[in-house]
């Protein structure tokens, strides 16, 4: 009965220690405003995330990542994982992700704590669907959280790659990644309104249509690049909202964007084209004008926060309203 | 059955003539209701885009409707007939969940493309379900009405967990609620076609009635009467599966509908299939004409799912139908 108690106690002084020494550290941090503006080369450096700051001595080498956004991002900067998620139906340039050189540590939903546990990271990363396994598995090691809030995309984004780029010291080319992103978003939220064209965006499952408005997990479309949306007051929920091919056709948007979850996730379920090719679909200006786009299920579905995601899917829109 | 037989209502004409005048006017209307705009005055300017509406959502929608309500109700009052048991209907049997397993094997294993393998494929399963399930039932000591159709709905359970622990494995889990969720939204002009063979699978039913009837009493009293008992209760069995297969192939889980409907009419019409076979279709139309009409104007443009409609309003009668069921059983 005294031995959990005893750990149970120590435990709690260590935490209490930590908080402490984490509130001077950030207390120090929060002079600048900007959290990464530290070099790289001296000093702790600490970063704010979804869930509170984390600091870093020394930059992290062995990482274990959760967030395929993330882990998009990594590969972007060219910082080496050590652990991923079990992985599927990755595009050719992450494909060596799911190879055996990197330790499997469970699904994206669910951490497989001893192997993180056997890798002793120095760092683990969540986001999004991993993020409800951070108090669990912060236990472990440092964790940060990098779910991107979809509410304020882009602003959210920016803190979340310039936070990666702080702790591995790529300050550097994150801003100059990132700013040409802000640029490129500009000019084309810039030429829309001319365009005048009303997007809708949909997302089918085994045959089953959802629309997703402005503020939803493919809000950027409207919130960011300003297409206007074809339909009024379509929800945030993550789902999106249920339609029908009936929807589609009284909304009749210019341009309507696909996102094709079964491809996204490797089924081999009805294809979104199969579904949306019928009578209704097909008399929308959309269809009329050859403006159905297929967006990129990878970079839209599974890893909408990745630096390099997010720019290949401005650059989908961009050539979607010339 | 645990109602007295003895209550010979007749069925007359006016009862059907009731529920045609009431389903017809509520059929029509429902295909003025939905995300696009479309009034019967669209119509009559021939408007080619409200004709392309309704011949190519409306109408097909509206034939989806009433043949999984005629169907599935019917399946319902056949499945309460060979089990005896006024609470087993392919959703507290076991069948519906067994079809669903069907689906999911068919999709993930043998990747089917075509309808048709699904279809087979569920059915089989949803056969084997049910069997599964009478096997049990004849292992039960204590068959108690209310008894039976818990365990049917436990074997159920049993069986969605399966699915789901494969749907899991598979990464699948939010596609096997997409496939599965009773869903009218889809149905468009070469979508639903597939039931077209409920409706042939209810018109055997209807000339099987009488046997049917029979089974129901029990089977020495059914042999007696020079009855193949175990033929009748199997072809029955078949005849539901195919109809569970069917409808959750196409339109997914509509969940209470053959407990709910059946029960209802057979409470106030007595329990000879033959006579309230036709009224129980109607009146299964009917309800899923209603939860559907209900789910597409409760968010306007946007959908709920019928199943859950259906869920709402068929868990609630249920809970009633047990409640009176103990009370007269005192």
């Amino acid at each position: 009965m005294a031995a959990p108690n005893h750990r149970a106690t120590g435990r709690g002084l260590t935490a209490a220690l930590a908080a402490l020494a984490l509130l001077v550290l950030s207390a120090c941090g929060s002079g600048s405003d900007a959290a990464p503006a530290a070099p790289a080369s001296s000093g702790p450096v600490t970063v704010t995330h979804a869930q509170g700051t984390a600091t870093f001595q020394a930059t992290p080498a062995k990482v274990v990542v959760f967030d395929i956004g993330a882990l998009v991002t990594l590969d972007d900067l060219g910082v080496p994982v050590v652990g991923v998620p079990k992985l599927e139906g990755l595009p050719e340039r992450l494909a060596k992700y799911a190879g055996e050189r990197y330790t499997k540590v469970g699904t994206l939903f669910e951490p497989d704590y001893e192997k993180v546990n056997e890798l002793a990271p120095d760092l683990i990363i969540v986001g999004g669907r991993s993020a409800p396994a951070y108090a669990e598995l912060s236990k472990i090691a440092t964790t940060i959280d990098l779910t991107v809030d979809n509410a304020k995309f882009l602003t959210s984004l920016r803190e979340r790659v310039e936070a990666v780029g702080a702790v591995f010291g790529k300050q550097d080319e994150v801003r100059r990644r990132l700013d040409a992103l802000s640029a490129r978003i500009t000019e084309i939220a810039g030429r829309t309104p001319a365009g005048g064209k009303r997007g809708l965006i949909v997302l089918t499952t085994g045959g089953k249509i959802s629309a997703y408005g402005p503020g939803s997990r493919f809000g950027l479309i409207h919130d960011a690049l300003g297409v206007q949306p074809a339909a009024e007051g379509l929800g945030t929920d993550i789902h999106g909202n249920a339609v029908s091919a009936e929807f589609i056709a009284q909304t009749n948007p210019d341009v309507l964007y696909v996102v094709d979850r079964d491809s996204a996730i490797g089924d081999n379920g009805q294809a979104a084209r199969r579904v949306l090719d019928n009578a209704l679909v097909n008399g929308t200006n959309a269809a009329r004008n050859n403006r159905v786009v297929y967006l990129e299920p990878f970079a839209w579905y599974v890893a909408p926060t990745g630096l390099s995601s997010v720019e290949s899917m401005v650059a989908a829109i961009g050539d979607s309203l010339s | 059955m645990s109602r007295s037989t003895g209550r010979r209502r007749e069925v007359r004409g006016r009862h059907l003539a009731l529920a045609v005048l009431l389903l017809v006017p509520a059929a029509l209307a429902s295909l003025f209701v939905g995300a696009g705009e479309l009034s019967p005055l669209d119509l009559l300017r021939a408007d080619s885009g409200a004709a392309l509406l309704l011949l190519e959502s409306r109408l097909p929608r509206l034939l989806a409707i009433l043949l999984a309500g005629t169907a599935m109700s019917v399946a319902g009052l056949v499945m309460m007939h060979i089990t005896r048991n006024r609470f087993v209907s392919p959703s507290t049997a076991g069948t519906t969940e067994s079809a669903v397993l069907g689906v999911f094997v068919a999709t993930v294993f043998l990747g089917a493309e075509s309808v048709m393998v699904k279809m087979v494929v569920a059915l089989l399963f949803a056969l084997l379900g049910t069997l599964f399930f009478l096997w049990v039932l004849r292992k039960l000591t204590f068959a108690d009405v209310v008894v039976v159709p818990l365990v049917g709905i436990m074997l159920g359970g049993v069986i969605t967990a399966v699915t789901t622990f494969f749907a899991y494995r598979a990464d699948l889990l939010q596609s096997l609620s997409a496939w599965t969720n009773g869903d009218f939204s889809s149905v468009l002009r070469g979508r639903y076609e597939l039931l077209w063979l409920t409706a042939a699978v209810t018109v055997g039913c209807y000339f099987y009635a009488n046997r049917f009837t029979v089974a129901g009493v029990g089977r020495d009293f059914a042999v007696n009467l020079g009855v193949h008992y175990d033929r009748v209760v199997n072809l029955g069995l078949l005849l539901v599966s195919a109809t569970t297969a069917a409808v959750v192939v196409t339109v997914g889980n509509i969940p209470f509908l053959g407990l709910v409907v059946p029960n209802l009419v057979t409470l106030v019409l007595g329990d000879n299939l033959r006579r309230v076979l036709p009224v129980t279709a109607l009146a299964g139309a009917a309800f899923v004409l209603a939860c559907d009409v209900v789910g597409r104007v409760v968010r306007h443009p946007h959908e709920i799912p019928v199943e859950t409609v259906a869920g709402v309003v068929g868990s609630v009668v249920f809970l009633l139908l047990v409640l009176r069921v103990r009370r007269v059983a005192g």
